[in-house]
């Protein structure tokens, strides 16, 4: 952790100094005030404003004190007086200002021997920090129920045609019928699994293979399946259902636009500590811009369009941003007329990501627990990152 | 001649599988019942592969000649070390999900800081295990075309990286499998054809036994005069350091399940205790045949110089061609093995951004391979077994005590772990450094020099209990270890 082992004296006015002051408070209290980093960031706020003593509470309790502590009933004092006033309270030789993070009083910053304009700053400065950690928490939160949202979203199409298409065969062709439903039925289980927010490399395998076998069928063979897979990356653990709809988008807006026979290919292999995934077809393509708008969330769908469009590759996309960090999303590869390819490079092991544990989604809860996060990651600063690799590079 | 032929077919047989064979293809959808019968055999022969490194192919007979018949207990620990792993580690390191041991320390400890210090020593690790493959190959490639050993150090060093750049990136199944096919053949059938034309005279000497001189059944390194002490301290480094190689450990995460994870160990135990039969024969035949390496110190040479000296002639020849291309097998599966595992460690765990692409795995490939060939350079002097059983001591110093207390105790601690290790990797390799830089007097300290997992060992398990004894682990410890020992958790699809 270079950023906490960091310790410089700090001269006078020095900007740089301030601002890394301000950004390694705002790390250490990336899991809010009763987060692991609390008591380090109360020390670096104490030499930042250059106090004597330095506490920061919540509404109930002192969670860090720096520096020399106070009489017991001294703070309780001013703890009191300043959530009484809600502003900045003085009681001896002690100031505290109040937090409020969005609106809301959360705890009170104080400190003795320090300028109170700079406490005030500070103050200023740790209640952001604590709306950002507020804030990261809802970015999770809004992961998983896309993720609810998505597997929601089965298309009522799909499901009609499916229905259709067996229906159609079970005089003709019963055992293929039959297989087709079974079919229907693993892969309705696996969509509406509430087993955790991760699967094996493997279960999506399965999933976009059964998925595949209903297309195939409705599109009397007119399309060819390979399925390349290193043995290794099997077992791998990857947020739930994201291979699947990549493979249907393929399907639907690539292969059925398009006359006559298609091909789908789905590779994977391992990469050193990374597991690629590649989803490949020769349907009509898209223009390179487009690809770029559908991954930053900006392409609005054409009326005419049914509800589960495009919306699956820039939603696995975000999770995929969400659980493993802004450089591991999605990378498509694309031109009118020149198929589609759509790349997923993720770790192997990152932690917190489990299949079949209770996973509550997000990198910042793990199956080990709370309070271990992915610390020293920048955090993904939203919707800027471009890491989509070249959305313009045209497939061969 | 044929030997360089015989080097440039497996080469270039190895990047065919390596491109063509790595990934199961299937056009029929069937894909997935296939792939869950792969059996673990597969498995077990990369695992195989990977491990039998010239150490065994080479370094064991060449040590063998030199400090006679106990050199086999080296063979005895590098097998047995497979008990070790699917006792205690293979199963519960398959469910933690974990690939890397760095990985492992972030599941059970959630500490960057551990993670930073698991990725050091692996580095350190990895690249004294790779110091004695390239040895290996420019000893070889010296034996059978007659360049400096530099040229062919620095050669093994382009071809392994340029392998793995050019694809060997997928970390390959099959080809490890094949090399470990190639290397027990390659080093099996002449082992029996000498064998057989020896001739009975040969035979009788040497399979004669003599408990007082060479064929004494203890491990009497550098005539210490300590034998036990320095058979224990082998077999504690080898046994307990298998279960602590970051490239052994990889291989498990990527069985199916638990269960098959074990099976995997057992499986290796087997095609091991196979394969170590062999290397005996060449210290057995090389004592009769080539006697004056001994003296010379070029004993690492023994199983490729032999041959031609016990068959003079063209089949003489071809034995040689084979043997070599065995040889050069167990350097390009082992250091491929190795060079991945940590150039992952160097592009994944000690970048600061924790992102990882293509291009900085490349990078951290070739730069691994340069310091590599560096540090080879002037390890000619040095035995390969040596410099393995070091690699080793280090593992079992440090990896081997934070699985094992990771895996089966709930009290470990981040800060008695990183104190653990530190103490495990400082020990282990001040005292392999020392043994090289200072000439201790004949002695029990010789042997704890120059094989210091016999006090190493103990002193990392106890660091690390201590330590974390004094502080409390996090509350979540207790799920974090249940999750490893419950059954089924490893979340493969059942139908």
């Amino acid at each position: 952790m270079p950023l906490r082992m960091r310790r410089r004296v700090q001269p006078v006015g020095d900007t740089a100094t301030v601002l890394d002051a301000a950004h390694d408070i705002g790390e250490q209290l990336r899991d809010g005030l009763h987060g692991r980093g609390t008591a380090s960031a109360a020390r670096r706020l104490r030499r930042l404003i250059r106090a004597d003593a330095l506490v920061l509470a919540d509404l109930e309790r002192p969670l860090a004190i720096s520096g020399p502590p106070p009489g017991p009933g001294e703070l309780t004092a001013l703890l009191a007086r300043t959530f009484d006033h809600g502003a900045t309270a003085r009681h001896a030789a002690w100031t505290a200002v109040p937090l409020m993070v969005a609106g809301e009083l959360t705890g009170a910053l104080a400190a003795t021997g320090a300028d109170e304009r700079d406490l005030e700053a500070a103050g200023r400065l740790v209640a952001r920090s604590l709306d950002h950690s507020a804030l990261r928490r809802a970015r999770t939160r809004i992961a998983q129920a896309e993720l609810r949202t998505l597997r929601a979203q089965i298309s009522p199409h799909f499901l009609h045609n499916a229905l259709a298409v067996i229906a159609a065969r079970i005089r003709a062709d019963p055992d293929r019928a039959r297989t087709l439903l079974n079919d229907f039925a693993d892969y309705l289980r696996y969509s509406f699994s509430s087993q955790g927010d991760y699967a094996t490399v493997a279960a999506e395998l399965q999933a976009t293979q059964t998925y595949l076998e209903l297309q195939r069928a409705r599109f009397d063979d007119r399309m060819e399946i390979t399925v390349r897979m290193a043995p290794e990356i099997l077992p791998v653990s990857v947020p739930f259902l994201v291979v699947q709809p990549i493979v249907e988008n393929a399907v639907r807006h690539g292969l059925e636009p398009r006359p006559g026979k298609g091909s789908i290919t789905v590779s994977g292999f391992g990469e050193g500590p990374l597991c690629v995934i590649v989803v490949e077809d020769d349907g009509v393509g898209m223009d390179p811009e487009l690809a770029r708008d559908i991954l930053a969330g900006q392409w609005q769908r054409p009326a005419a369009e049914d509800i589960a469009g495009s919306v699956g590759l820039a939603n696995v996309d975000q999770r995929l941003r969400t659980v493993y960090g802004p450089e591991y999303g999605l990378v498509i590869e694309t031109a009118p007329g020149q198929g589609t390819k759509v790349v997923i490079r993720v770790p192997r092991f990152m932690r917190g990501v489990q299949a079949g544990g209770p996973g509550r989604g997000g990198r910042a809860s793990g199956p080990a627990g709370p309070g271990a996060t992915a610390r020293g990651r920048p955090a993904a600063p939203p919707q800027s990152e471009s890491a989509h690799g070249s959305p313009g590079r045209a497939v061969g | 001649m044929t030997g360089l032929l015989a080097i440039g077919l497996l080469l270039g047989v190895s990047m065919l599988i390596g491109v063509y064979g790595v990934r199961a293809a299937r056009s029929t959808p069937d894909f997935l019942v296939a792939s869950r019968e792969i059996k673990p055999g597969w498995n077990a022969l990369a695992i195989a592969g990977e491990y039998v490194s010239a150490a065994s192919v080479l370094g064991l007979a060449g040590l063998m000649l030199k400090h006679g018949i106990g050199t086999l207990w080296y063979a005895v620990g590098f097998t047995a070390g497979y008990v070790a792993v699917a006792a205690l580690v293979a199963g519960p390191m398959r469910r933690s999900g974990a690939y890397t041991v760095p990985d492992f320390a972030d599941y059970r400890l959630g500490s960057q800081t551990i993670r930073k210090l698991c990725a050091v020593i692996l580095l350190v690790i990895m690249w004294l295990y790779l110091i004695p493959q390239f040895k290996g190959a420019g000893v070889v490639l010296h034996l059978v075309s007659g360049t400096p050993y530099w040229v062919g150090v620095v050669l093994a060093g382009l071809v392994v990286s340029v392998s793995i750049l050019a694809g060997g990136m997928r970390s390959a199944t099959y080809v490890q499998g094949f090399h470990y096919l190639v290397k027990l053949v390659f080093i099996a059938v002449p082992a029996l054809v000498l064998l057989a034309t020896a001739g009975s005279e040969v035979r009788a000497e040497a399979f004669h036994v003599d408990l007082t001189a060479w064929s004494r059944p203890l491990l009497d390194l550098d005539n210490s005069g300590q034998p036990l002490l320095a058979t224990w301290s082998v077999l504690i480094a080898t046994t307990l350091g298998a279960a602590g190689l970051p490239h052994v450990i990889m291989r498990f995460t990527t069985t199916q399940s638990a269960r098959a994870a074990r099976r995997v160990a057992v499986w290796v135990i087997v095609l091991l205790g196979l394969f170590y039969l062999f290397p005996a024969v060449y210290g057995l035949l090389g004592r009769v045949f080539t006697p004056e390496l001994a003296t010379t110190g070029d004993t690492d040479t023994v199983t490729v110089v032999l041959p031609a000296v016990a068959l003079p002639g063209t089949w003489g020849a071809v034995l040689t061609a084979l043997v070599a291309a065995g040889a050069f097998a167990a350097f390009l599966s082992t250091s491929s093995g190795l060079l991945l595992a940590l150039a992952g460690g160097l592009s994944h765990d000690l970048s600061r951004t924790g992102a990882t692409d293509v291009r900085r795995l490349r990078l951290a490939v070739a730069a691994g391979a340069l310091v590599a060939v560096l540090l080879s350079l002037p390890a000619a002097a040095v035995d390969i077994n040596v410099l393995v059983g070091w690699a080793f001591a280090v593992a079992a110093s440090t990896f081997c005590p934070l699985l094992v207390l990771g895996i089966w105790w709930r009290g470990l601690t981040v800060a008695g772990a990183a104190a653990g290790l530190a103490a495990g990797v400082c020990a282990s390799t001040g005292a392999a450094l020392a043994s090289v830089a200072v000439d201790a007097p004949h002695g029990w300290l010789t042997v704890l020099l120059a094989q210091p997992a016999a006090w190493t060992v103990p002193l990392a398990f106890t660091v690390m209990y201590g330590v974390s004894r004094l502080g409390t682990p996090p509350e979540w410890a207790e799920r974090a270890v249940l999750r490893l020992h419950m059954p089924g958790g490893d979340g493969y699809p059942r139908r």
